[in-house]
């Protein structure tokens, strides 16, 4: 097994990929150099005609995506943040997300929409972790890979499926280092893992607070509290039944999120709780996520309103301590 | 070009036909009154999709059923997806705005305004691709060009040269607004030369002149030469919508006098196309298909609601 980083991973991935089906183009602003890493000598690889600039035109970006998939391409086009997918409302949620259903299942629309999320320092406008807007529409797939290995494998999964997937890479990760399986694999989506066996608590987290939540689970163990750790994947389709069977052992949850409070992951987490482990829960569901505001440019600004590893600590502590 | 002309006429009488059907049977509650009438532009749109071949592509606006007609789609798939039942073809998810028919190159429409123009320049990058000198042609109304998705789209298939036919229908109106208070130009086709693109303004009203127009723009998209935007100058004889009574239009009874598919009749005749014994067979033939067309949606079972779940995923 290989160590690279999430940003080779992807690299990885997009090659193996346009190797394999030349159906596959890839596009998005500065996607020659690739700004986070990802794409970088590509389009020397590949040519122009398979992988170039656009202009900075996020509508168009997504909707000529839509377009080509309708056609017969395999579009992975890229939004240089995730943010952006609200400049691109109508054509992410409304087009790529509702026109093969508006069409009666007429095409199929088997497009990619890397979308580089979260971050600290950044601003309001380019830090977001929007992927509980995804979740909550239909007929976006959301992908939310955590190592390098699910980055690669899930990336390579998204360009094979017929369905558009928003594909979230989170900012903080693209430098991180993980084992890579040798050889050809895929991830499939809705497929939970469970990153960290234990029995007194039940923490869900995936990419930036993943990492945060494993560190402060070592610390817990310390203390004498086993949590379990899962890390959903993907988050359309979301695996609840992994989530309600690890319930079910621990009897309590606290789902991290980076996005915000009201209406979060964690939200949809509690909820699909109530509705199939109320029984089991012996303590409140608890979540950890951004207090309902913008996220402020001063990084400890970010650290005061983003769960910390001290924080998630402290908070399943108190829960399970 | 004489049959396809012929053919354009043909599609244009049915389609009005047709229309005046969908009018009254929505306005009598038999069907949903969802249609946005064509009249007036019904010739304009059948003339410019004479220019395009089988294998081309289309991406049609709100206005009217004319479009699919030309291309093909039978009217009682068109009928049923106005009146949700079976034998459409979008299984009661789109109605009559989102006709889609995929082996006669109908991709469908956008609800959003201007939403279909990024699409349109998605689908030209995949034919560019496919190097089988495919087109894509756009149509859309003087309203929708004035969303962004318009500089978007002229900007990005004038770069990369795309095979694409921005096709505007400028019938002066958008719902209730003129032009005259909302776009900053006279002729929205100038507004090509800031893409360094070909923009052509042509009388929507003469077949000839926008057959001609889509032609040259047509062959210039299959030569690799890039995009073309053509703006016909249309008149909208109706209303917005089914009962729409315009009391916002001042100019309503002028346009009705307008009515450009007599001039079309008319113009075939002088060119030797068409006889004017022609005419009333046209005529009849267009009507005799219209009511064998409501003949068999009136008999078609109303779509099951299980469908209402279904289609969304691949
Ligand atoms: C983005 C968007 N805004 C508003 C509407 C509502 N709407 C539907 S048709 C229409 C007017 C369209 O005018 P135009 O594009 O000129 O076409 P016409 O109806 O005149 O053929 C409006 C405002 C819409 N469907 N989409």
């Amino acid at each position: 097994m290989a160590v690279i980083t999430y940003s080779q991973a992807i690299n990885q991935a997009l090659v193996e990929e346009m190797e394999r089906d030349d159906r596959v183009i890839l596009y998005g602003e500065d996607v020659a150099i690739g700004i986070f890493g990802a794409t970088g000598g590509l389009r020397e690889r590949y040519g122009g005609d398979r992988v170039f600039n656009t202009p900075i035109s996020e509508p168009l970006i997504v909707g000529s995506a839509v377009g080509a998939a309708m056609m017969g391409l395999r579009p992975v086009a890229e939004l240089q943040f995730a943010d952006f997918i609200f400049t691109a409302g109508d054509e992410v949620f409304l087009k790529a997300g509702m026109w093969r259903f508006m069409h009666g299942g007429a095409y199929t629309l088997p497009l990619v929409v890397r979308a580089p999320s979260g971050g600290a320092g950044f601003g309001p406008e380019h830090s977001a972790c929007p992927e509980a807007y995804i979740m909550h529409s239909p007929g976006l797939l959301c992908a939310v890979p955590s190592t390098p290995a699910d980055a690669k494998g899930l990336l390579k999964q998204a360009i094979r499926l017929d369905n558009p997937v928003i594909f979230f890479e989170h900012k903080s990760l693209y430098g991180t280092r993980g084992e890579v399986p040798d050889g050809e694999y895929v991830v499939p989506f809705g497929k939970a893992v469970v990153r960290r066996e234990g029995d007194a608590v039940t923490i869900v987290a995936w990419q930036n607070m993943l990492r945060r939540v494993l560190a402060a689970a070592d610390r817990l163990a310390a203390d004498g509290i086993e949590a379990e750790v899962i890390d959903p994947r993907t988050l359309n389709p979301f695996d609840r039944e992994t989530i309600i069977e690890s319930v079910k052992k621990t009897g309590a949850c606290v789902v991290v999120e980076e996005g915000y409070r009201t209406l979060g992951v964690g939200a949809e987490i509690a909820a699909t709780l109530m509705e199939h482990a109320f029984p089991y829960l012996d303590k409140p569901m608890r979540r950890l996520a951004i207090p309902d505001v913008p996220i402020a440019t001063a990084r400890h600004f970010v650290d005061r309103i983003v769960p910390t590893e001290d924080e998630i600590y402290r908070e399943v502590k108190a829960l399970v301590g | 070009m004489t049959q396809l002309l012929r053919d354009a006429y043909r599609y244009a009488v049915l389609s009005r036909k047709f229309e005046d059907r969908i009018i009254h049977m929505g306005m009598a509650g038999e069907i949903p009154p969802t249609l946005h009438p064509g009249a007036g532009h019904e010739v304009c749109q059948t003339a410019a999709l004479a220019a395009l071949g089988p294998d081309d592509k289309v991406l049609y606006s709100h206005r009217g059923v004319a479009y699919m007609i030309a291309r093909g789609t039978p009217l009682t798939a068109i009928l049923a997806d106005i009146a949700n039942k079976e034998g459409g073809t979008n299984r009661g998810k789109g109605g009559v705005m989102h006709v889609v028919d995929v082996p006669h190159g109908v991709l469908g429409e956008s609800g959003t305004l201007g939403g279909g123009l990024v699409v349109c320049a998605g689908v030209a990058m995949a034919l560019k691709r496919f190097g089988k000198g495919q087109v894509v042609a756009h149509f859309f109304g003087d309203g929708g060009s004035n969303r962004g998705t318009f500089h978007e789209s002229l900007n990005f298939s004038a770069v990369q040269r795309l095979p694409a036919i921005f096709f505007c229908e400028n019938n002066g109106w958008a719902v209730s607004v003129p032009t005259s208070e909302s776009t900053s130009v006279p002729d929205i086709a100038s507004r090509a030369h800031g893409y360094g693109i070909p923009g052509v303004v042509v009388d929507g009203n003469d077949a000839f002149a926008v057959f001609d127009a889509m032609t040259t723009a047509v062959a210039r998209a299959r030569n690799g030469d890039g995009p073309t935007l053509i703006e016909a100058k249309v008149v909208r004889l109706a209303g917005h919508y089914i009962g729409d009574p315009q009391l916002y239009r001042p100019d309503r009874d002028l346009a009705a006098q307008k009515d450009p598919l007599p001039g079309f009749a008319e113009a075939l005749i002088e060119a030797g196309i068409l006889e004017r014994a022609d005419l009333e067979t046209i005529d009849a033939e267009a009507q005799a298909e219209v009511e064998r067309a409501v003949a068999v949606v009136a008999a078609a079972p109303l779509l099951d609601p299980a469908l209402a779940l279904q289609d969304l995923y691949a």
